[in-house]
């Protein structure tokens, strides 16, 4: 009884040996583009109805790939160890919202492709109006993320001094903890990327609204490793081709974030052209 | 998205819940015990080295080792770990534990009065039949309360390796959570632990008494 035991988890351990020997062999073929992305981070990257990962940036990802007839392999990572895993090569990049303002040295960026403005969440009933209202409350914003940098920015367009007046900071690790908060008080304000504060008030319905007042102005691109240019370039070459073909407008309007996109059609009458056809 | 699809997607990431622990107590048990005869060697360097081993593992949190083991490959020699993530989560969840273990083996084996090895002197065994056939089999006694313990804190460490980004239950429940702006996964992924630790209490429980001959 007991050897059976042990020769099944045995055989177990063996099976899952070979299975990660394969992938090896996949991966030297280098026709698989693995993008890391934030799975707690819709409309960009997210899970679906069906349990399938999904979002803006994976579709339009994916449609890269259809391009190139590479093999895109979704990959949710932990935000916080985002660096490490692009340095070490199991990510190819980090497409999911990636702010990339302030980011510009650190890693090799696609063009931008989303305007992004960080804004404030209030609830609804909390008589805070303006950014200076904000005086002495309890404020939260995700760990790692672009709204903290912003808000410990000494820097022209920093918010430091903002920052400064909160009653506290408070680093969250991610969204759906942070509105819980919110709405039982704990958090008197959320600092966030406006296209997810969107999402989240669509979803949860009354008691929440956004400041007119934002923090700053800034972009999504594509983060690949510092130097790798080559990659880069083919992505970015596909990316003006999907705007071109209206794919990217589609898409955008599809997870309702069209005044949002930056990326469109080189030349205007083109896209007219397409979307009359359609 | 339906319950029942919620439902199906954490019993997939259950499995490999389920996958972590039960590998991580095949290595880390048997392991344990390598350790405990580390920890008394009559080898002082040997001794001295396991002791610093248990240690750090004990003082150090298990998510920061799971780190250093995913990555630190990287940093030190340039390794590519595209493939090695599970073999990372592994290794470092049966170091960990079996520091743990060979603490209790110690409690136990310990325990057991001078006055049992000298009668087995008398009676002609020798040291390894002493402790195979006299020692060991009372110390196992002595030792399943702690174990289970440690085996249940198990299951619900599990949910660290998400800091790796490795995808189970619990990475899975805060997913399905943030895209459907609920709760409800969280409750189900609570449900899920509970019961399987009910389980593991209910035979560790079951071995007790089966152990429990002499009295």
């Amino acid at each position: 009884m007991k050897k059976k035991t042990v020769a099944v988890l045995m055989t177990a351990v063996m099976a899952m040996g070979m299975v990660s020997a394969v992938s090896v062999q996949a991966g030297i073929e280098d026709k698989t583009l693995i993008v890391g992305f934030d799975a707690e981070y819709p409309p960009y990257g997210y899970m679906d109805d069906d349990g399938e990962y999904t979002g803006f940036d994976l579709e339009l990802a994916q449609a890269v790939c259809d391009l190139e007839g590479w093999e895109l392999e979704k990959k949710p990572i932990n935000w916080d160890s985002k660096d490490m895993e692009l340095n070490s090569g199991s990510i190819d990049c980090i497409w999911n919202g990636f702010t990339m303002n302030g980011r510009e040295d650190d890693y090799t960026f696609s063009d931008p492709y989303v305007d992004n403005s960080q804004v404030i969440v209030v609830a609804e009933d909390s008589g805070i109006d303006k950014l200076t209202d904000l005086a002495g409350k309890t404020v939260g914003v995700q760990a790692a993320s672009a709204a903290l940098d912003l808000l410990q920015s000494e820097e022209e367009g920093g918010q430091k001094e903002l920052a400064d007046t909160f009653g506290s900071l408070n680093e969250f690790a991610d969204y759906n903890t942070a509105f819980t908060e919110l709405q039982a008080g704990a958090l008197d304000a959320l600092a966030i990327d406006i296209g997810v504060a969107k999402y989240q008030l669509n979803s949860r319905g009354e008691g929440f609204k956004i400041l007119d007042e934002t923090l700053n102005t800034e972009q999504y691109a594509i983060g690949f490793k510092k130097g790798n240019d080559e990659l880069c370039n083919i992505v970015n070459a596909d990316l003006q081709k999907l705007a071109d073909d209206g794919t990217v407008a589609e898409l955008a309007e599809k997870y309702e974030i069209s005044d949002m996109v930056t990326l469109k059609a080189s030349d205007d009458t083109s896209k007219d052209d397409t979307a009359e056809e359609k | 998205m339906s319950f029942q699809v919620m439902l199906q997607q954490l019993t997939v990431g259950f499995g490999q819940t389920l996958l972590i622990f039960c590998l991580t107590l095949l290595f880390s048990l048997p392991l344990g015990m390598v350790v405990y005869f580390g920890r008394v060697s009559k080898f002082k360097p040997l001794s001295w080295i396991i002791k610093a081993y248990i240690s750090i593992m004990r003082g150090t949190p298990l998510m920061l080792q799971l780190l250093l083991w995913y990555f630190g490959p990287f940093y030190l020699w340039g390794m590519n770990i595209g493939n090695y993530k599970f073999t990372a989560i592994i290794l470092g969840c049966s170091l960990n534990y079996a520091a743990y273990f060979a603490e209790i083996y110690r409690s136990g084996i310990e325990s057991i009065p001078v006055g049992q090895y000298e009668a087995a002197q008398l009676l002609g065994y020798n040291k390894s039949q002493t402790f195979f056939k006299i020692v060991l089999p009372q110390v196992v006694k002595i030792v399943l309360p702690s174990v289970t313990n440690e085996v249940i804190t198990l299951v619900k460490d599990t949910s660290l390796v998400y800091s790796v980004s490795y995808i189970e239950m619990f990475a899975l429940a805060k997913q399905i959570a943030a895209a459907q702006t609920t709760v409800i996964p969280f409750v189900i992924a609570g449900v899920f632990y509970y019961i399987f630790n009910f389980v593991v209490a209910w035979v560790m429980e079951w071995f007790e008494k089966k152990l429990n001959y002499y009295r």
